[in-house]
């Protein structure tokens, strides 16, 4: 079969649907209960019909339905009634019309006068159209493709004579942002990964700016068995609507640039070249004016009022654009507390199905096979379940940070300063309240930085450094927090100031010795402020004790390190915001914790061979070529460790911040779930050592651990203890 | 000049043996990437996320008809720009007039051979090669 044939079938398929629609709607019209689609419907049947028969060359066919459809247009118009006669000449038609489709089906020969009858009848009732119906006249001979005395020009889409008239010329869309498209391709370089960058970031990025359209390319991906965790291998090429310009999407990729291969083109179709005459108020749109018959409204203004055709269904009532789904991303105000609500019940959902897991491990071999095959299933729906309500939360950083440069520009002006502000990692999302309470305390942190960190221009340059100072705001996840740093480049603490001042307001006793660091912090006691003068900039007294209890109030944890002469860090240490995160459970003991799995790089049971006894540690453990210090949970939570020697144990490489990874060493790995998350901090302040709690599927409360703190306690805990073991 | 071969085109209607009918004659004019929908909805789902050169869309179809959809495609500021052509049935005076005042660039009269459509096509875009 010919595919012409297939077509044909097809043709005859949709006829059969359509004449069932036709009897269908006539019956109905007939019999009274119809409603103004129903003639709309029967119309657009008959009328189908006519086109496909048109094209496939059934000539009765189309003459006969074209003359059916004049009296179906006129009835729906309403310059016909349809009364009794009229519509069973109409029933009677349908007849006619499902005889000549067999006929044209099955390729019999129609005789020229095939139902005749029926056909003068639907003629005089044409004749009886008090309008004189447009469509009527002159129309049973077959008609050019051109319209005669139609005036219609058409409209090429050159460059220079753009004359298209859009609908809605007081729209949000006129004279304004003109969409482009552009193909993208993407290929990471082998240390991309390495250096910090996350391919995942520019993808959500760029989705921001419109819509994007990606192929992975896998091409480079290696099996299994010697891939790289590190490194990335899948590239991709993709194309972009969006109306944002070239400027904003490299800027997506400018940390990047220089790691990857990357190709942006502009392939916006041939028909959207037109940026000369956004057409606002174009002349001539190509209206006819020689038909007398339907005098056109005015060309400027788009036909606001309803067509004549009152009954035209298809028409939306006087709407100036038709209420298309607009597939672009939509977005809808919810109030806080329902996304809340519905956090809170993921969180119990996980913590039910922690509870499920372990039952179901409990039973006996062999009766669980499909149940936990279901339950894998459940957990991971929940997860994503967990996800998608999350993201609900968590807003981008740089919605905070966005707010800085400007203030560092109006410091610097107003100060005689020359300052550059970086910021990275704007994209590190961080749940809404915090992002709601960190505007304030970061707007202190950086106004101290350019007031008392960076010096005047000519003090720089007689430091030695250059005119221009830098703060650096950063971003990043760290060990299962959120982690933000002000980095400045200026003089850091005059720490003998600060301890004179401190010791001045009683603050400091005059003779207790304090290092360098813990004069720094004095800082942030109440009512400390070093400012001279009482500059309008930092005010008085308003000082880093405001901003740390600010931090504190959400969670937070701040700290500060200064150099002298060379700059000052500040570091914010934020909440593990995710109500629910991935944890993995390890024992100790008899004691049960969990670790953010987000900070842990790898686990292994090493060797005797491979950790070597150095004195005043717990031993280094060799790992592919580096030697990674080890620690004891036991010894940083000073609780007793049931492993005889260290080959039982279990260690657990962590990441500890600033690239620093340790060893932690535990008795056992118990696996990994998500856990709910429930603050302790309320009841109990801040443990060293411990972040939150959470309940595990057996009922049991485990601590989440604080790796971070952690990795600061594996200096200061005695490394005694189990050492005694390890030698024995 | 556009290449016939690299044009991406829509075709719009309801019957999908007119579109495929459509579809068979823009092949023998050379265009390659043509997509279909059945309705003005399923139209502008792909005229907002896929390239297009062209559409061309009957004018009868239910719920939104070939008028309607040309002026959503002239509203929807990602295609608006597109080149739209309306399939018309003969004697249809009135709609080619509301066509041009929405902004159409083109009608096409059922049935349409190759010739004509192509020369329909290269009235808006230019002659083909």
């Amino acid at each position: 079969m010919t595919s012409l044939d297939q077509l044909k079938v097809t043709f005859f398929d949709e006829c059969s649907e359509a004449l069932q629609q036709i009897e269908a709607g006539l019956t109905d019209i007939r019999q009274g209960h119809s409603s103004d689609d129903t003639i709309n419907a029967v119309f657009r049947a008959v009328h189908s019909v006519k086109g496909g028969a048109g094209i496939f060359g059934f000539e009765a066919l189309v003459e006969f339905a074209h003359v059916f459809e004049t009296v179906l247009d006129g009835v729906r118009r309403g310059s016909l009634t349809a009364t009794p006669e009229t519509i069973d000449v109409m029933l009677a038609a349908s007849d006619v019309l499902s005889d000549l489709v067999q006929m044209s089906r099955s390729g019999e020969f129609i005789t020229p006068d095939f139902g005749g009858e029926n056909r003068a009848a639907l003629e005089q009732i044409i004749r009886s159209d008090q309008t004189g119906g447009g469509a009527a006249g002159g129309e049973n001979s077959p008609a050019p493709a051109e319209f005669e005395g139609l005036d219609f020009k058409p409209v090429p889409v050159d460059g220079f004579e753009f004359t298209q008239v859009p609908v809605d010329d007081d729209s949000a869309t006129a004279g304004a942002d003109m969409m482009r498209s552009y193909t993208i391709t993407f290929r990471p370089n082998a240390d991309m990964l390495k250096k910090a960058n996350e391919p995942l970031y520019i993808i959500r990025e760029l989705r921001k700016l419109g819509e994007l359209d990606l192929i992975a390319e896998t091409d480079s991906l290696p099996s299994l068995a010697v891939l790289e965790p590190d490194r990335p291998y899948i590239g991709w090429t993709g194309t972009l609507q969006t109306s944002a310009s070239r400027a904003q999407i490299d800027e997506i990729f400018e940390f990047v640039v220089g790691d990857c291969d990357l190709e942006i083109v502009e392939t916006t179709p041939a028909s959207a070249v037109a940026d000369t005459v956004d057409v606002d108020r174009m002349a001539a749109p190509v209206a006819p004016t020689a038909s007398a018959a339907t005098p056109p409204p005015p060309p400027k203004v788009e036909t606001a009022a309803p067509p004549v055709r009152s009954n035209e269904a298809s028409e939306p009532a006087g709407a100036n654009r038709s209420p298309v789904a607009k597939p672009a991303a939509t977005t809808t105000r919810i109030e806080l507390e329902r996304i809340d609500r519905v956090v809170n019940m993921v969180g119990e959902l996980v913590i039910a199905q922690a509870m499920l897991g372990q039952i179901v491990q409990d039973l006996p071999e062999g009766t669980s096979g499909r149940l936990s095959q279901i339950l894998d299933e459940v957990i991971h729906h929940t997860r994503e379940l967990k996800d998608s309500v999350m993201s609900m939360r968590a807003q981008p950083v740089g919605a905070v940070f966005q707010r800085m440069p400007r203030l560092v520009r109006e410091l610097a002006t107003k100060t005689g300063k020359k300052v550059r502000l970086e910021m990275t990692g704007e994209t590190t999302e961080v749940d809404r309240s915090i992002i709601e309470r960190l505007g304030d305390p970061l707007t202190h942190i950086i106004r101290n930085s350019v007031d008392h960190g960076i010096e005047a221009p000519a003090d720089r340059l007689a430091a030695g450094k250059g005119e221009e100072g830098t703060v650096r705001l950063a971003a990043e996840h760290r060990g299962g927090r959120i982690v933000i740093e002000v980095i400045d480049d200026g003089a850091g603490i005059n720490s003998e100031r600060v301890l004179k001042k401190a010791r001045e307001k009683g603050l400091a006793s005059p003779d207790a010795a304090l290092s360098e660091d813990e004069i720094n912090n004095l800082i942030m006691l109440p009512g400390f402020s070093t400012a001279e003068t009482i500059s309008d900039i930092s005010g008085r007294g308003v000082g880093m004790d405001v901003v740390r209890s600010n931090i504190q109030e959400i969670g937070g944890r701040i700290s500060l390190k200064s150099e002298r002469g060379r700059g000052m860090t500040i570091q914010l240490a934020l909440p593990l915001t995710l109500a629910v995160m991935d944890g993995m459970v390890i024992k100790v003991g008899r004691e049960t914790y969990v670790m953010p799995l987000s900070a842990i790089v790898e686990c292994l049971r090493p060797a005797r061979s491979d950790i070597n006894n150095l004195v005043g540690t717990c031993g280094m453990l060799k790992l592919r070529g580096d030697l990674v210090p080890l620690a004891n949970l036991s010894d940083l939570l000073d609780i007793s460790s049931t492993a005889a020697d260290s080959s039982e144990s279990v260690v657990i490489i962590v990441d500890a911040g600033e690239g620093s990874r340790f060893g932690l060493v535990v008795d056992e790995l118990c696996g990994h779930q998500q856990v709910v998350i429930k603050s302790i901090e309320e009841s109990y302040g801040s443990v060293p050592g411990i972040a939150a709690a959470t309940i595990l599927g057996n009922g049991r409360v485990a601590f989440i651990l604080d790796i971070e703190k952690l990795s600061e306690l594996t200096v200061t805990a005695p490394a005694g203890v189990s050492r005694q073991r390890n030698a024995a | 000049m556009p290449n016939a071969v690299a044009l991406k085109v829509l075709v719009v209607d309801d019957q999908n043996s007119v579109r495929q009918m459509t579809r068979m004659t823009l092949e023998q004019i050379g265009i390659r990437y043509i997509h279909e929908a059945e309705n003005g909805v399923r139209a502008m789902e792909i005229a907002s996320l896929q390239p297009l050169d062209l559409i061309i869309s009957d004018f009868n179809m239910p719920e939104m008809d070939g008028l309607g959809l040309l002026r959503a495609v002239r509203g929807h500021p990602a295609v608006r720009k597109v080149p739209f052509i309306l399939l018309t049935g003969r004697g249809d005076r009135e709609l080619v007039v509301k066509a041009a005042q929405a902004g159409v660039n083109n009608y096409l009269v059922k049935p349409f051979t190759a010739a004509i459509l192509r020369e329909k096509v290269e009235q808006v875009m230019g002659k083909l090669s």
